[in-house]
């Protein structure tokens, strides 16, 4: 009964991933994104026409002797700057993207018959948000790893960090398709939910230079205020700055802190949407 | 092992607060009945009297403020309680880039029916909407008729025990509605709970066997739509009556309508008929018919909505 329950409930969730995903195809969210993410690739592979090495040489007047090493460091900082563009890009795109999926889910007429189902309110918002993450996990693993490949045939260095950019993409998108959710749920209006996802990702990154404002504050309560504001909203200025010294094999800063304090963050903020949904009439 | 009731409402309320001020509006208002299973029910009622406020309640959709819902005996919070259910609801809004067989497909898998079940159903119930060359064109191309069509087929899709229809033929044309008709008669005998929510009294009076009306959020009327309507008086119909005797058939307090050729007399109670039936008579008038006349069930439900107290 109980086995026959959980592959009941699978379903349940694959067929809502699945309509995310129809849905995502029939607005052309899923072809945009994918449209935008091939631009993108052929524009990288119209700049690597000309030759990144021979290039680098004659800008940086590298001597023969040191080569090997100045031409992979070179690399290595190419990998990091794309990186963050990526990253920044494809949080930007993906917020956009996926920020009329759950307010169109919450239509009269559409909710009541899929609340007549034997699902939970949880299930349906959680088969919602899977969904949502998975398309854009699909179009970030798309751009990231062909951009890897062009630089890796390139340039013949294959720097597996780089793809570090992946995860940590997908992750901030899921930390800020919380606040999409909770938007969606409490006002069903997409554009405010971009708004208030894009602010916060502007926020993170004024936050960020705490050790700067704390010598520019005089008071200490305004010092502890910025803290505190630093501390609840998401890093995701701090977790991009974080992938470029992975990248870089830079001395590495603390990144699990701005990672479990963003996921923190995003269970809190789903946790009240996921509340808020259950108390909702429709 | 099935209950007596497929669905239970005790003491169900509603009160909604306006968002900044905090007034209460009270939708549906300590609402008792009890739906009994495998009958044809129909819920009626004006505007605003909380009709659809207490279907959705019933499905989950709206949470009561007080009281409890009950569907085969399970809490309707519980979702375990909607898995023999099939709703259609008003102004349902299929998501357009679906087609027909698409649609039933993802309904099918939200009410539990496995890949298998549903690749078999689905034909079958495509043709019995008559859809059966439309099951691969996107629903945004379907009439509103088409989609009230597809929206029954979700609703019977997993063979529910009880189906929950929301104005079921608005919008449709009357072959259309014929057709629905149809198909939901088709169910009669089955064992299948039919509830319908819906405006129109004589597809309720002619469909169903059952009936509540609600005014104001409450539960004004309920019962068997045969003894609503039935028992309300007399009628004799008349021929070659003298003017003379028309007067003292007036004088008894009764109604005369005329009629082509004939007159109408409506009585309240038996005696009175056998009064009038003799004065006729003794004028040597002729009876050609005598009738227990019936109020239809608009009658019953004006009367009902316009009384300034619930019955």
């Amino acid at each position: 009964m109980n086995e026959a329950l959980r592959r009941s409930r699978a379903s349940v969730l694959a067929a809502l991933i699945r309509d995310t995903f129809q849905e995502a195809r029939a607005r052309w969210l899923f072809w945009g994104l994918f449209g935008l993410s091939t631009l993108l690739i052929a524009i990288f592979l119209f700049v690597l026409r000309i030759d990144i090495v021979q290039g680098a040489i004659s800008i940086m007047g590298i001597a023969p002797t040191t080569h090997q090493v100045d031409i992979r460091k070179f690399v290595n900082i190419s990998y990091a700057v794309v990186s963050i563009v990526l990253y920044t890009w494809g949080t930007f795109l993906a917020v956009f993207a996926s920020s009329g999926l759950i307010p169109s889910v919450l239509e009269a007429g559409r909710i009541s018959l899929l609340l007549s189902k034997p699902l939970t309110r949880t299930m349906l918002l959680a088969g919602r948000y899977a969904g949502n993450v998975l398309v854009i996990a699909a179009n970030h693993i798309y751009l990231i790893c062909s951009i890897w490949i062009i630089i890796g045939v390139k340039t013949h260095i294959w720097e597996l960090r780089f793809l570090l950019a992946i995860p940590l993409s997908i992750f901030i998108f899921a930390v800020l398709l919380c606040v999409v959710v909770l938007i969606g749920v409490v006002f069903e209006s997409a554009a405010l939910s971009v708004m208030i996802s894009v602010a916060l990702m502007l926020i993170s990154a004024i936050l960020a230079q705490r050790q700067f404002m704390m010598k520019l504050l005089d008071s200490e309560w305004s010092r502890q205020l910025w803290m505190a504001c630093y501390w609840i909203v998401p890093k995701v200025y701090d977790l991009g700055a974080a992938l470029r010294q992975i990248i870089l094999h830079e001395h590495q800063t603390d990144w699990v802190t701005p990672l479990w304090t963003s996921a923190l963050f995003g269970m809190v903020v789903l946790s009240g949407a996921m509340y808020l949904f259950q108390r909702r009439d429709f | 092992m099935r209950t007596e009731y497929a669905i239970q409402a005790d003491g169900l309320e509603k009160i909604y607060r306006t968002r900044f001020r905090g007034r209460e509006i009270k939708a549906v208002s300590n609402l008792t009945l009890h739906v009994p299973e495998g009958v044809k029910f129909g819920l009626l009622g004006p505007n605003g009297a909380g009709k659809t406020t207490f279907v959705k309640m019933l499905l989950s959709a709206v949470n009561p403020t007080s009281g409890s819902a009950k569907l085969f005996g399970k809490d309707a919070r519980d979702p375990e309680a909607r898995r023999p259910v099939g709703y259609l609801p008003e102004n349902h809004r299929f998501p357009t880039y679906f087609t027909g067989r698409g649609m039933l497909d993802f309904y099918g898998a939200l009410s539990g029916l496995d890949a298998l079940e549903r690749n078999k159903r689905i034909p079958g119930l495509l043709e019995l909407v008559g859809l059966k060359d439309w099951g691969d064109v996107r629903i945004k191309k379907y009439s509103k008729g088409m989609l009230q069509r597809l929206g029954l087929a979700q609703a019977l899709l997993h063979k529910p025990r009880l189906l929950v229809l929301d104005e079921p033929t608005d919008g449709v044309d009357p072959v259309g509605r014929r057709e629905i008709r149809d198909i939901l008669n088709g169910l009669t005998g089955t064992g299948v709970t039919i509830f319908i929510n819906s405006h129109l009294l004589s597809e309720v009076e002619s469909f169903c066997e059952y009936v509540a009306i609600l005014k104001s959020g409450e539960l004004a009327l309920e019962g068997k739509i045969s003894s609503l309507i039935a028992g309300r008086g007399y009628r004799v119909r008349a021929s070659g009556v003298p003017e003379a005797a028309l007067a003292e058939i007036r004088r008894l307090g009764v109604s005369i309508l005329p009629s082509a050729d004939a007159i109408e007399v409506q009585a309240v109670t038996l005696e009175q008929a056998n009064t009038v039936i003799d004065k006729i008579r003794a004028a040597q008038g002729f009876i050609e018919s005598f009738s227990a006349s019936s109020s239809s069930l608009e009658d019953v439900f004006i009367r009902t909505t316009k009384s300034e107290k619930a019955a």
